[in-house]
């Protein structure tokens, strides 16, 4: 099973600074049922509660929530795993709440979870969007990730999807451009990180 | 979790022998006592990945139980959800008949667009139970000939399977899609229609004459709505006669019922106009409900169908989800048969070319029309039947002609074991154009590295074989042979990349920022499809020269009568224009920052591996790569003449190739497209530069002027560039609003002009 993905921009009917919206790692329990009402008002697929603790509980690091003055206006949930012989990040559900969208708040979780699938070795993210999700394949595309594929009825409802992909830069091209240039200071720390996950 | 209630258990599932049923709540609710939040009692072989795929009983959301209605088909009709007569009143039994009748035909849309058999035509209860109607021959015959047509079409797709996201059509567990007698329901069917017709005959006669027919048992009992109720049965039922009658014809193997068919898909369409025209009749009888129109409807009375429950097969077919699905209206099934019939008329009058070139340019013709599965079904069957093309021409018959192999070497016999995987290769391309146009696209990436590395096994396998058959065979044939087969499979090779390259723009797979990428590859892959159909053309025609001019054997008579080919020529136009928009594309990007992506993750390069990953993996072509994109275009200016030439020169060779192709109404519609955009382009390519030139400052003058708008400003008054790009290569063409204010939205307001002849 792959979940739905959406995001949608545009709308804005809050007022709010950029510097009011709180980002919080996944903590525990508690945060599950703020991310399970989230999800549930907005997308229409049903998950059970068995589906959300597959995410949190086995990648509790690749999950956000955005909160603005306690209240919990968006969340991301994502996975991270061998696909074919490649190291790849999923992102599995994403939303903000309607009055909340068109401030980047969708971005800035997709970025952080993104940063933290990068840093753990990753080699390239996916997930799969709508066609008709302008919003979410705006925002993707402006990330730098491209259309892979377009999966035929990938929904229920009949309409296609689009596997969008981002693809990171090759790793020895990457920390040896980083190893001119910042002398090899977070080359270990990458590495550790790497092998703690794969443990 | 879910409120405690207390159920009764259920008698309808009884116990078993050994078995009992036991309410068991104290001891869950016990456990959960004992349990934190977030913790999970399970197996070793139950992980978290297992737990999603759980139900969580009495969600509606998951629980198909929950939502049904009747625990079985009996219950349901114990309960009188479908009784037989439908009433007691003809007169409302014939309506209700109809009815049921309409609502299938939307059931049946609804499943051939890719819903489940089990929550669509299935749902009608009087399906389920093929003996239980028996006793009313119109709805008995009309149910037998649905199950039977069901099954029909089930047996084509499942023929032709080749594309695993339609598996959910062929999904027939536990229906009855094989009623007892149904392959005689063409007899029966006729024979209701025979009593119908009589009828209708009878109440038009003149009162005169009604005395010989006199015996005649009405349709029903109101003699005024008589004439209008025979005439609604009578197109329904022919309908589905000539409906099964064509899809039967059409399964002939060597396409030897086309003819026939088509006389039976015209019958059907007709029938199908009658059809439409009696919802009149219908609507007004079925009193006060025609007034909100017929959007939503599925039947054309506008009433609610007596015996249909798609909740009833949830517990018989598995990957049935919860949710209800929602059927066409009726209207959008009528449509939807109108358009599989049309569809269906094509492939009927296919002439069976029996050049493979041929064969691929029907296929790619065909898909424009967007067939669905059901004819794409039939067109793979068709195609391919027992390993041959048409079930008639062996494939390497098929690739000898391809390859313009010289007649003598046709009938020569190689048994070749590569030559064989070559031969599959072309059967697996033949069903991979019939798939839908995303998993088509998806193949043919997939298959790209298999020609690739056939075409290396055949040079070595060629060099191996002729050592040893070279005392039997000429040495120069098998040379020949070699040449003619190699540079064809590059030829073919290449055509498949352009196809799946072409596929992306179908798909919307590229963004504006990724054109210059796109056509520079579709540039680079034009020219080698080029190169190697002229080669292929040159070494047939040089053979057929040679056979001609043996005496005379003269290079210079050959030199001066060549020509070049109007197919490679056409292949020219477009190497020039997609030369032209990739130097234009590189140059806006370059001078005025449009059309740059700049991600904070990754780079163009990575975004041109990840698009071509498969093509830069079966080396097509060799020797290019990333880098010899950004050479080509990173210093590529507006003041470059070569791309103004490349427009003309498109235009030029387009206009001079309408005499060759004016025999052929698409290629000439192609040309004229070619023609279009290459004037377009050139045009707003001059007034580009022209602003460009008058600039003041650099990148200024983008900025300036209602800029957002898409107009520019510009010394002398308003003016709106566009480009013109290909949307589709190379059917239809987005035009596209010049928006210079350098914020990489250079295509604000992208509109699909599919039509430039407008």
């Amino acid at each position: 099973m792959e979940p739905a993905v959406t995001a949608k921009e545009g709308e804005m009917t809050v007022e709010l600074e950029g510097s009011e919206i709180e980002y919080v790692s996944y903590g525990g329990e508690h945060h599950l049922p703020l991310i399970m009402r989230l999800v549930d008002e907005e997308l229409s697929e049903p998950y059970s509660i068995f589906t959300y603790r597959y995410f949190v509980y086995l990648w509790p690091q690749l999950s956000f929530l955005a909160f603005h003055r306690g209240k919990c206006v968006g969340t991301i949930v994502c996975k991270m795993g061998e696909h074919r012989s490649t190291f790849r990040g999923y992102i599995a559900m994403l939303v903000v709440l309607k009055p909340y969208r068109g401030r980047g708040i969708a971005t800035e979780l997709v970025t952080r979870s993104i940063k933290v699938m990068m840093e753990s070795g990753c080699e390239e993210v996916t997930l799969e969007a709508e066609v008709t999700n302008k919003g979410a394949l705006a925002l993707y595309g402006r990330l730098g990730f491209i259309r892979a594929k377009r999966l035929f009825r990938y929904y229920l409802n009949g309409v296609d999807a689009f596997r969008l992909k981002l693809l990171f830069p090759r790793r020895e091209l990457h920390t040896s451009l980083q190893m001119m240039a910042t002398k090899n200071e977070n080359h270990e720390e990458m590495h550790l990180l790497q092998e703690n996950f794969c443990s | 979790m879910a409120e405690k209630v207390k159920l009764p258990i259920n008698p309808s599932i009884p116990s078993g022998e050994q078995t009992v049923w036991a309410d068991i709540s104290f001891l869950l609710d016990s456990a959960c006592e004992g349990l934190r939040d977030g913790e999970l009692i399970h197996g070793e072989n139950f992980n978290l990945f297992a737990a999603m795929s759980a139900l969580e009983i009495m969600d509606p959301k998951m629980d198909s139980g929950i939502v049904r209605r009747y625990y079985s088909v009996d219950e349901a009709i114990d309960s009188g959800a479908a009784p037989i007569p439908l009433s007691s009143d003809r007169t409302l039994d014939v309506q209700c008949v109809i009815d049921i009748m309409d609502h299938l035909l939307s059931c049946e849309a609804t499943w051939h667009k890719g819903h489940s058999l089990a929550q669509t035509v299935f749902s009608c209860i009087y399906l389920l139970k093929p003996d239980r109607t028996t006793s009313h021959a119109l709805l008995h015959s009309y149910c037998r000939v649905i199950r039977a047509t069901c099954n029909l079409v089930v047996s084509v797709v499942s023929d032709a399977r080749t594309n695993e996201e339609e598996d959910l059509f062929t999904m027939t567990y536990g229906l009855p899609l094989k009623g007892d007698g149904d392959e005689k329901c063409l007899s029966m069917l006729h024979a209701v229609e025979e009593t119908i017709a009589r009828q209708l005959r009878a109440c038009k006669a003149p009162p005169s004459k009604r005395r010989v027919v006199e015996d005649m048992e009405p349709l029903q009992t109101n003699p005024d709505l008589e004439e209008e109720y025979c005439k609604a049965l009578l197109c329904r039922i022919r309908f589905r006669k000539h409906f099964f009658h064509a899809l039967t014809a059409m399964r002939r193997p060597q396409g030897r019922g086309l003819e026939l068919a088509r006389k039976h898909i015209a019958s059907c369409l007709s029938e199908l106009d009658s059809i439409l025209k009696s919802s009149k009749f219908l609507c007004s009888n079925a009193c006060g409900t025609c007034e909100d129109g017929l959007e939503d409807r599925t039947t054309a009375s506008g009433c609610q169908p007596i015996g249909f429950d798609a909740s009833l097969n949830c517990r018989l077919s598995a990957p049935t989800p919860p949710r209800a699905i929602k059927i066409l209206s009726w209207i959008k099934g009528v449509e939807y048969f109108q358009k599989l019939l049309h569809d269906l008329d094509i492939l009927c009058s296919y002439s069976l070319d029996p050049l493979l070139e041929g064969v691929l340019h029907f296929v790619i013709e065909f898909h424009k029309f967007q067939p669905d599965l059901v004819a794409r079904a039939h067109l793979q069957v068709l195609l391919i039947h027992d390993g041959k093309l048409y079930g008639r021409d062996p494939v390497f018959t098929v690739i000898s002609k391809a390859a313009a192999l010289p007649e003598v070497l046709k009938d020569y016999e190689i048994q070749n074991e590569v030559l064989g995987q070559l031969g599959q290769l072309v059967i697996n391309l033949l069903k991979i154009l019939c798939t839908n146009a995303a998993w088509q696209r998806r193949k043919l990436g997939k298959i790209l590295q298999d020609w690739r590395v056939s075409y290396m096994q055949l040079e070595l396998g060629f060099k191996k074989e002729f050592r040893e058959i070279s005392s039997t065979l000429d040495e120069n044939l098998c040379a020949k042979i070699s040449k003619h087969i190699l540079i064809w499979v590059e030829e073919q090779t290449y055509w498949i990349a352009s196809r799946f390259l072409s596929l992306g723009f179908d798909l919307e797979l590229y963004s504006p920022s990724e054109y210059c990428m796109v056509y520079w590859y579709m540039y680079v892959v034009f020219i080698r499809l080029a190169e190697k159909t002229h080669l292929k053309m040159l070494t047939s025609h040089e053979t057929g020269k040679r056979k001609a001019k043996k005496k005379k054997d003269s290079l210079k008579d050959l030199a001066r009568d060549y020509q070049i080919p109007p197919g490679v020529l056409l292949l020219q136009c477009h190497i020039y224009l997609a030369e032209a928009l990739t130097m234009m594309l590189a140059a806006l990007r370059n001078e005025h920052k449009v059309f740059t992506s700049l991600g904070p993750f990754n780079t163009e390069l990575e975004r041109f591996n990840q698009h071509f990953e498969l093509l830069q993996k079966a080396s097509i072509p060799d020797h290019m790569s990333f880098f010899s994109y950004e050479e080509s275009t990173m210093n590529t200016r507006l003041s470059n003449p070569v791309m103004l030439n490349c427009f003309k020169d498109a235009q030029r060779i387009a206009k001079e190739l309408r005499s060759s192709f004016s025999h052929d109404p698409e290629k000439m519609a192609e040309l004229r497209r070619i023609e279009q955009v290459a004037e377009h382009n050139g045009v707003a390519l001059n007034l580009i530069c022209r602003n460009s030139s008058t600039a003041s400052g650099d990148g200024e003058f983008w900025r300036s002027g209602s800029a957002r708008d898409g107009v520019l400003g510009s010394p002398d008054g308003f003016r709106r560039v566009s480009i013109w790009v290909r949307s589709t290569w190379p059917t239809g063409m987005v035009k596209s609003s010049f928006d210079g204010d350098g914020d990489g939205e250079f295509f604000r307001d992208m509109k699909v002009r599919r039509d430039l002849g407008v």
